[in-house]
């Protein structure tokens, strides 16, 4: 099964994601996208993303609060193709 | 209504609201109505730590070397953050203990303001390193006038919380006349007194360490004062925890979640929950102003912190459902995230960037001759 998928930052920028070569967060950063970011283990919550369309999986259960419609990049991946906003 | 510490009413943990129902009577984790705390205390627990284990000697040559203004920025913010720990180690457990309803909460209450205490012990340790006699600094955290400023604004929602539980439960809720003054002690009054102390205690983990955890990074930098980067690595990280405790706590009220008057609270103090951030903000870009009054330190001056203080700002706002006030959106002081990667913090010690690691080290290379005079 593939586990690449597209993700649209922003609306405009478009990248392809491996989910089985790390989180959304590092994907992220090897567009040169410069997410926020702190502890990168899912409990500050500083990384947070507005997630418009797509599933995503959390590789680890993230301790801070995701408000409906966010997502945390640091301890996730996608699941399908996503439509984020930074 | 009194405080029982054992509750011999029978009572559903699962079906109480976070504050203000039954106080608990057994504690059990088996069962939880918000699992969030349990694991918080887990996480907690699994971050512990010593202040006696970061070897702070290297610190004092360094700290002979800082100039004036250095050694102002510097002792400064250790004044500040001993003032806000001395504040956490001991206030959640007075203010929120005796209302909480839901033993999960309860333990992680008892182990944040823990963590608090573990933090306050610390800064004797980098003190006590730097002086010979640290009292000068530690008197000086009730003489200081920037200091006394903040500690209002930080201890006076718990002392309303605090004032006003000691009323009810005396009392009960009423009219009640105490020293000529009239308070009034209503559920609904000590719940939104409740709402407003935790999102100044949320504002004060939010954005109020910032400031002297960016001065003491920016040392770290230098390669300066490596021992007390250290330590701050490591209460920034418990920090964060704390942080999004209080997140969690304001996130379920206002999504019904918990307590459905908590949620009505929310709506109708929003403005001054947000007043009460904005204050934070602005109280320490002012510190900021004053940790600079001296002249800066290299690598960071006023302007970059007071960009950094909105920077934080914005992030934290947005966690608990405000806009992002300002415009800075870019992180002015990008280096600043290493330090607080949690990954970075536990590392083998040969491979931290931190030079002095030696970590509650002993000598056991024990040769013969060491035993030579030794008689039986």
């Amino acid at each position: 099964m593939s586990t690449a998928y597209k993700v649209i930052v922003n609306g405009q920028q478009q990248l392809t994601v491996d989910s089985s070569q790390g989180t959304l967060l590092e994907a992220m950063e090897a567009a040169g996208l410069e997410p926020h970011y702190h502890c990168r283990n899912g409990f500050c919550g500083a990384c947070r993303v507005q997630l418009v369309q797509g599933d995503i999986t959390y590789i680890n259960e993230p301790l801070a609060f995701v408000r409906p419609g966010d997502c945390l990049p640091c301890c996730c991946v996608a699941a399908s193709d996503l439509e984020i906003n930074q | 209504m009194s405080y029982s510490t054992f509750n011999q009413n029978q009572v559903n943990p699962l079906l109480e609201p976070m504050f203000f129902g039954n106080s608990v009577n057994v504690a059990r984790y088996d069962q939880q109505k918000h699992s969030i705390f349990e694991k918080l205390i887990e996480k907690q627990i699994s971050f512990f730590w010593r202040p006696e284990e970061v070897d702070v000697s290297r610190d004092r040559v360094d700290f002979q070397a800082l100039t004036d203004s250095e050694k102002h920025i510097f002792i400064s913010n250790l004044k500040y953050q001993t003032l806000l720990d001395s504040v956490q180690g001991r206030s959640p457990n007075i203010a929120l203990l005796p209302i909480v309803s839901i033993p999960e909460l309860e333990t992680w209450i008892e182990t944040w303001s823990f963590f608090e205490t573990i933090h306050s012990r610390s800064y004797t340790h980098i003190l006590r390193n730097l002086f010979t006699d640290p009292s000068e600094v530690f008197e000086d955290i009730v003489i200081n006038e920037e200091i006394q400023k903040r500690a209002t604004d930080i201890s006076r929602y718990y002392d309303d919380l605090i004032f006003y539980t000691q009323l009810w439960q005396t009392h009960g809720e009423g009219e009640w006349e105490v020293d000529g003054e009239k308070h009034l002690v209503s559920m609904r009054e000590l719940k939104k007194k409740l709402f407003l102390c935790i999102n100044s205690v949320n504002a004060l983990e939010a954005v109020r360490f910032y400031v002297s955890f960016a001065c003491t990074f920016a040392f770290a930098e230098r390669d300066l004062m490596e021992g007390n980067s250290k330590i701050i690595r490591l209460i920034a990280r418990d920090e964060n925890l704390h942080l999004v405790s209080t997140q969690q706590i304001l996130n379920l009220w206002q999504y019904g979640q918990d307590d459905p008057e908590m949620k009505e609270i929310a709506e109708e103090l929003r403005d001054e929950a947000l007043n009460i951030f904005m204050k934070a903000v602005e109280q320490e870009k002012q510190w900021a102003h004053y940790l600079f009054r001296h002249g800066s330190m290299i690598g960071l001056n006023e302007e970059m912190l007071c960009q950094y203080v909105e920077y934080i700002a914005n992030m934290r706002m947005e966690a608990i459902g405000f806009d992002a006030p300002f415009k800075q959106r870019s992180n002015p002081l990008p280096w600043m995230n290493k330090y607080l990667v949690s990954d970075n913090v536990q590392v083998a010690p040969q491979e931290a960037e931190i030079t002095s690691y030696l970590v509650g080290q002993i000598d056991s290379n024990v040769s013969a001759s060491d035993l030579g005079d030794f008689e039986l």
